[in-house]
């Protein structure tokens, strides 16, 4: 994929539509905490809800939105140095650089729009994104082994984390 | 034991957002919370007293009059609805008499008996003296988190702690 064709610009409050559809993608709700439409809903409302406060980022291929990732922005003054993220690649377009490029912008966003000091995140294990997370200088400071369950399945929460001062 | 004259247990009531506003506004209460006074502190009383519509927050009373809050701060999703986090109070004028202990056993039973919880967790900033209660209760340390806190400059750590309440028993029965 040329980079030339994709761009990361700032999401739009109505692309909601594309986050619904990515996470009702086969497979994808493993990696996440919802189950059914109807949470989909609430955590799309909250993600995009982000919009407002420009901690939202689209990655767009040739014009067409094929990621999003956001800075849930601490709204409490002693939480707003550090800061948790979600992101989420179209399953077309993994594999093609653009999970990487969502990261770096989001962590260029965090730290210039908003002071950020500490990226962190939470994955649950298995989820073959940890690799791109330890790619990009994310380290691994804990986990929380009966944090999903599903099916009478423990899956675990590894917490990890990036300095960016 | 608790060693409080009228000692009891009930379900909170959203009146009970007042001890609650009271207490945590008191000198040196909010640097044990994430939030700050003003706005922080209202905000976050609405979201945590408003666990008692749900029955899922105990207040502890002395002679009628509340001394500390419990609350399991239920989770809104199918798969992570078998744990939750949850916060304690106490009064700042009644701390170290067992209202706290005493308060985090009804809410643990509370969790495993009503709401068929089966983990219990909370952060703690660093150097709070709840860690050793929470850990005298069956909680261990999941996570340490450096410079999760920053207030007034300085960064403080926060304990992610657990409670697995499969195995729990009330006093070690």
């Amino acid at each position: 994929m040329g980079n030339k064709n994709l761009i990361v610009r700032s999401t739009l409050a109505h692309e909601d539509v594309y986050l619904k559809k990515w996470l009702k993608e086969p497979g994808v709700l493993r990696w996440f905490p919802m189950a059914n439409d109807r949470e989909i809903e609430d955590a799309v409302r909250l993600w995009i809800a982000y919009t407002q406060v420009g901690s939202c980022i689209t990655a767009e291929y040739n014009g067409i939105p094929c990621g999003m990732a956001t800075l849930y922005v601490q709204f409490y003054k002693k939480l707003a140095h550090q800061c948790l993220f979600s992101i989420i690649v179209s399953e077309f377009y993994r594999g093609q650089g653009i999970g990487k490029a969502l990261l770096e912008n989001l962590a260029k966003l965090a730290r210039d729009k908003f002071s950020i000091e500490l990226l962190h995140l939470e994955v649950y294990d298995g989820n073959p994104a940890i690799h791109l997370y330890q790619r990009e200088g994310f380290v691994e400071y804990g986990r929380q082994s009966h944090f999903i369950k599903d099916n009478n399945e423990y899956i675990p929460k590894i917490f990890m984390q990036k300095s960016l001062v | 034991m608790v060693d409080v004259p009228g000692f009891d247990i009930r379900f909170s009531t959203f009146e009970d957002g007042l001890a609650l506003e009271k207490w945590l506004d008191s000198p040196g209460m909010l640097h044990w919370f994430p939030m700050s006074a003003g706005k922080e502190l209202q905000e976050s009383i609405q979201n945590w007293i408003g666990f008692s519509r749900f029955n899922a927050s105990l207040t502890a009373v002395a002679g009628g009059t509340p001394c500390g809050i419990g609350t399991l701060f239920l989770m809104p999703y199918q798969k992570v609805a078998h744990e939750c986090l949850f916060k304690l109070i106490v009064d700042p004028a009644r701390q170290r008499q067992g209202i706290g202990r005493s308060l985090m056993e009804n809410l643990m039973h509370l969790a495993k008996n009503r709401f068929q919880l089966e983990f219990m967790h909370t952060d703690v900033v660093e150097g709070n003296p709840i860690l050793h209660l929470l850990e005298g209760l069956g909680f261990y340390q999941v996570l340490k988190q450096d410079k999760f806190f920053k207030d007034d400059g300085r960064y403080f750590a926060r304990h992610l702690v657990e409670c697995d309440l499969r195995n729990w028993r009330p006093h070690g029965k």
